[in-house]
């Protein structure tokens, strides 16, 4: 591994001296974290989602305010957090048997990742008041969006591998129905079943790579530990965990590992496919998840992992190369977009792209890259995303070709796409130029750095970049131009959105606007200080090897340097070749619409094949005999493989010595188990069988077991009582079954049945220590001397309900619970289950 | 049952006779439970065996329409208005019984579920009579017991 920071020194010492300019922080890190804050920033969203179903009932769609409003505590929380400088890691155990604890971490990336979540939280929810307006299934909507919130602050916040995958992969559910919100359409079933396929398949990937993690820690830290940040942990020992990890030949494994976990997550090439398709979702869910967070959770990743995995060239070959061509070929794939939204959904992939790039980089500025343009990316592109739902609400249509000159109608949103769209394409003043500026100086670098060292081909970095760069500004100026120039014959009348759609994104504009205007004023010399040290405590948490600055600077170029003249280029043929745009993008299609080249092709096809397959048809037969089958074979197997394995002595039978009496019931009730199989129809079966359900009863009370036998012969009795009211609607008999399936059956019956019996011979040969027996047996009746009131003794003559409602009382609860519930289940499955979600 | 086959004039006196003799021993099982055979679980089946008897002879809509003066509803096990509304109040009250009985115990600051035992004396005849808070328990598992089977009873009848 490099020594961290060492690679471009002069440069490193540049931003150092610009940092040092900048001695006046709000941040006072290494303040111990409040455990309650933190926990309550990701329990409160969840206690939300719990309540989510009540409050609807009371507050009907002003449920999306009270969301908005648990959001709001949840961004008080975080800013709480921020503001007191916290800094530290807080947990409790979770299993402690496998080191595993629900452990938190607070730095500046957890904050922003945090803030975006709840922030963008907040302004979704309101959002969504104004959106949802008549839409189905709204309870099940805000509470899928709050429980979402929830997993995404606590992906944030992880700092135990453990408690990160689970987080991680609830975010993924819960995205999986938000996407299926609109379950009864082919598109969005299709839609959900590719993200939840793509990113949970990415998300098993990462745990692999978590586990490997775990066991190199081993040998690293003396402890294995699933514990990634504070103290004692894999990034605060990152130096020795990379070389436990080189000395197994695990390095290139776990870096590829949690790559796949991130780039599935984080829509990248050749991943990004389910990312289009998952705006089926309402807007705001599009807004929030799959602009704002969620696909940052996979950028997030990297930024964490980069102080630890951090190499070069490997790290470098990577993230760099993964983020760049997934920068360009989505942006490309933008520029053919045919609909709002799905050029939305591939610019936000492209700009993905650009943060991993950035993460990528080497050195301090590709911190700095990643970091400032996370928050870049969500303020403007959540802003857009807001302008799209407000423009398919107002005109009716998402259709780029229908769309245009709606300056007039929705003045507000125009302005707001001003600042957003252009801050997309990289124009300065407007904040993603900065972000792209930091990129375009990071490739430089490194290509400098890499040509010095006799590889020539790096110089593709940098050129790659202002190429994806220039259709990034293509299709940013084409959306632009939604709200500009003449409005088409047929488009219809356009209304006026409401306030709590339009404020959300006037909002989120106003931030982008204040984010571009800190850069202007920063050149003159007044800097926009709060957002500079936050910046640079989130790159600080991304930074190597220890290199940290209090605050970052971003202003406009004073000085020609050769990333200001990449940023020209980039604009200026952009410029050259916005008039020829329509030919570029069906240029685009004809590409795309090669069958090879497209990831959805292997992807459907994929899925297709398997779907097509036998393997459906034999193990997904429709029938409950065959999972039934399954079920007890596999029972049967795992027991008897499982006493074979721990090498459990089969216990020889005690035949001797019974009692006639015995003799007697027991015969009958196996020639009462043999006469079930024959009989011939079904009411005769069951009363067969109830033979033996009786004899069992008898056996009991000749073994002195009086509240058994009862039990039984209750039990019995109403269970045939049941079989005759349910087989009066059933025919008379089915016929005979085939040889063949009776053959089956009997061998799944024989299996059951041996399972059975060696574990009631293995079982009942234990001795057990019988103290609890003889403590219940001198404890259960009524001692000889006592006062007229006492606890310590059962009291009864029945020492079975004295242990059932007394020493053991906790243990019939939860059984009558589990009564209770099966009760519920079969109230909602079978009487319920015409309702769906139409209310 | 359906009604292409009326129940015998036998079976309707026999289980008219029998019903009330199954209720009255289940609930002397419930009681005698702590000394002898008997207890919440076994006395709450023996219950649901009657209230079985009564719908496999008389038919699933005579509780409804007889017992609680319901009128005839076109979906007579609708959870929100019909029997089986009742059914689960009583398992969902037998859960707050049984859970309630334990949580007593907390307020007088003992561990949750403890049980005491009282010996009331002395009394005329009976010379002692012993009261066990476990019976509250008990009453709940009957009452979780009762409503719950009764609610499987009558949904899966229905179908």
């Amino acid at each position: 591994m490099q020594p961290p920071g060492g690679q471009f020194g002069a440069f490193e010492t540049s931003q150092a001296e610009l940092g040092s300019v900048k001695s006046r922080l709000p941040y006072h890190w290494g303040v111990q974290p409040d455990r309650v804050v933190v926990f309550a920033v990701v329990v409160v969203p969840f206690l939300g989602a719990a309540l989510t179903p009540l409050v609807y009932r009371v507050l009907g769609e002003r449920t999306a305010y009270y969301a908005a409003a648990v959001a709001a505590v949840c961004l008080g929380l975080v800013a709480n957090l921020g503001l007191s400088g916290a800094h530290g890691t807080v947990s409790v155990p979770w299993i402690p048997e496998y080191g595993v604890s629900l452990a938190f971490y607070v730095d500046g990336l957890a904050l922003l990742i945090a803030t975006l979540a709840s922030g963008v939280g907040v302004l979704v929810f309101t959002y969504s008041g104004g959106y949802m307006h008549g839409e189905p299934g709204q309870k099940k909507y805000y509470a899928t969006l709050l429980a979402f919130m929830g997993s995404m602050l606590g992906v944030a916040l992880a700092a135990d591998l453990i408690a990160l995958f689970v987080f991680w992969e609830l975010t993924s559910v819960s995205s999986f129905l938000l996407i299926g919100h609109y379950q009864d359409a082919d598109s969005s079933q299709y839609a959900a079943r590719k993200s939840m396929l793509i990113t949970v398949a990415g998300g098993l990937f990462m745990l692999v790579g978590f586990v490997l993690l775990h066991d190199a820690s081993a040998g690293a830290l003396g402890e294995a530990t699933f514990r990634l940040a504070g103290d004692d942990s894999m990034l605060a020992n990152a130096g020795a965990m990379v070389d436990a990890l080189r000395a197994e030949g695990l390095f290139v494994p776990v870096l590829l590992l949690v790559g796949m976990g991130a780039a599935t997550k984080s829509a990248q090439v050749p991943f990004h496919i389910w990312l289009p398709n998952a705006m089926e979702a309402p807007t705001p869910v599009s807004a929030f998840l799959h602009s704002a967070t969620m696909v940052k959770a996979g950028v997030y990743l990297v930024g964490r992992f980069r102080p630890l995995l951090f190499s070069d060239p490997e790290w470098v070959l990577v993230f760099a190369v993964l983020g760049l061509v997934t920068m360009t070929v989505a942006a490309i794939l933008a520029v053919g977009a045919s609909d709002i939204k799905e050029l939305l959904a591939y610019s936000t992939a492209s700009h993905l792209g650009l943060i991993v790039a950035g993460f990528g980089l080497s050195g301090y500025v590709g911190a700095e890259t990643g970091a400032f343009h996370i928050l870049n990316h969500a303020l403007f592109k959540a802003a857009l995303f807001l302008v799209a739902g407000i423009i398919a609400h107002e005109a009716g249509t998402r259709a780029i070709s229908e769309l245009g000159g709606l300056r007039e109608d929705l003045p507000m949103t125009a302005a707001v796409t001003v600042v957003a769209a252009l801050g997309m394409a990289g124009v300065p003043p407007f904040n993603g130029f900065y972000s792209k500026e930091l990129l375009f100086e990071g490739a430089w670098h490194v290509a400098e750095h890499q040509a010095g060292a006799g590889s020539p081909l790096w110089w593709l970095l940098p050129a790659v970049a202002v190429f994806g760069s220039v259709f990034t500004f293509l299709y940013s100026i084409r959306f632009l131009m939604l709200f500009f120039g003449e409005k088409p014959g047929e488009l219809g009348e356009v209304g006026s959105p409401p306030l709590a759609m339009t404020l959300p994104a006037v909002v989120l504009g106003g931030l982008a606007l204040v984010v571009g205007l800190g850069g202007v004023t920063a050149t003159v010399g007044v800097h926009l200080e709060p957002l500079e040290s936050f910046v640079a405590s989130v790159a600080n948490s991304a930074a190597v090897g220890g290199t940290e600055h209090e605050a970052i600077s971003y202003h406009l170029p004073t000085e020609v340097t050769p990333y200001v003249l990449m940023s020209a280029v980039t604009i200026a043929v952009g410029a050259v070749a916005y008039p020829f745009f329509d030919r570029i993008r069906d240029g685009v299609r004809t590409v795309r619409s090669v069958d090879p080249l497209r990831p959805n092709w292997y992807y459907d096809n994929g899925t297709g094949a398997l779907d097509r397959s036998s393997v459906v048809d034999v193990v997904q037969t429709g029938l409950l005999r065959t999972y039934a089958a399954a079920l007890a074979l596999a029972t049967a197997g795992l027991a008897l493989g499982a006493y074979a394995a721990a090498g459990v002595a089969v216990p020889d039978l005690a035949l001797a010595g019974l009692e006639t009496a015995l003799i007697v019931v027991l015969l009958v009730a196996a020639i009462g188990a043999v006469a079930v199989t024959a009989a011939p129809s079904h009411i005769s079966g069951v009363l067969t069988l109830s033979i033996v359900g009786f004899m069992v009863a008898i056996f009991y009370i000749l073994a002195s077991a009086p509240d058994l036998a009862l039990t039984q012969l209750v039990i019995e009795t109403l269970v045939l009582v049941i079989f005759l009211l349910v087989l009066d609607k059933l025919p008379a008999f089915y016929g005979g079954p085939s040889r063949l399936r009776a053959g089956r059956d009997a061998i799944v019956a024989g299996a059951v049945g041996l399972t059975v019996t060696v574990t009631v011979l293995v079982s009942t040969a234990g001795t057990p220590n019988d103290v609890i027996a003889q403590y219940f047996v001198a404890n259960g009746g009524v001692p000889e001397e006592h006062p007229a009131f006492f606890l310590d003794a059962g009291g009864g003559g029945n020492i079975v309900n004295v242990i059932l409602v007394d020493f053991r009382a906790f243990d019939t609860l939860g059984e009558i619970s589990v009564i209770a519930m099966a009760a519920l289940s079969v109230i909602t499955l079978i009487a319920m289950r015409d309702r769906g979600e139409t209310q | 049952m359906s009604m292409d086959r009326e129940p015998t004039v036998i079976a309707r006196t026999v289980t008219r006779l029998v019903v009330p003799m199954i209720l009255v021993t289940a609930i002397a099982l419930l009681f005698q439970g702590h000394n002898l055979p008997g207890g919440g679980f076994i006395a709450g089946v023996l219950t649901v065996v009657a209230f079985a008897l009564v719908y496999i002879i008389f038919g699933l809509d005579y509780l409804q329409t007889e017992l609680f003066e319901r009128v005839s509803v076109s979906v007579p096990y609708d959870p929100e208005t019909g029997i089986v509304k009742e059914f689960g109040s009583i398992f969902a009250l037998g859960l707050a019984v049984a859970a309630g009985s334990g949580i007593v115990a907390m307020a007088f600051g003992r561990p949750f579920l403890t049980q005491g035992i009282l010996f009331v004396e002395p009394l005329p005849i009976y010379e002692y009579l012993e009261v066990a808070s476990a019976l509250v328990f008990d009453l709940g598992v009957y009452a979780v017991v009762v409503g719950g089977l009764l609610t499987i009873t009558a949904v899966v009848g229905e179908e």
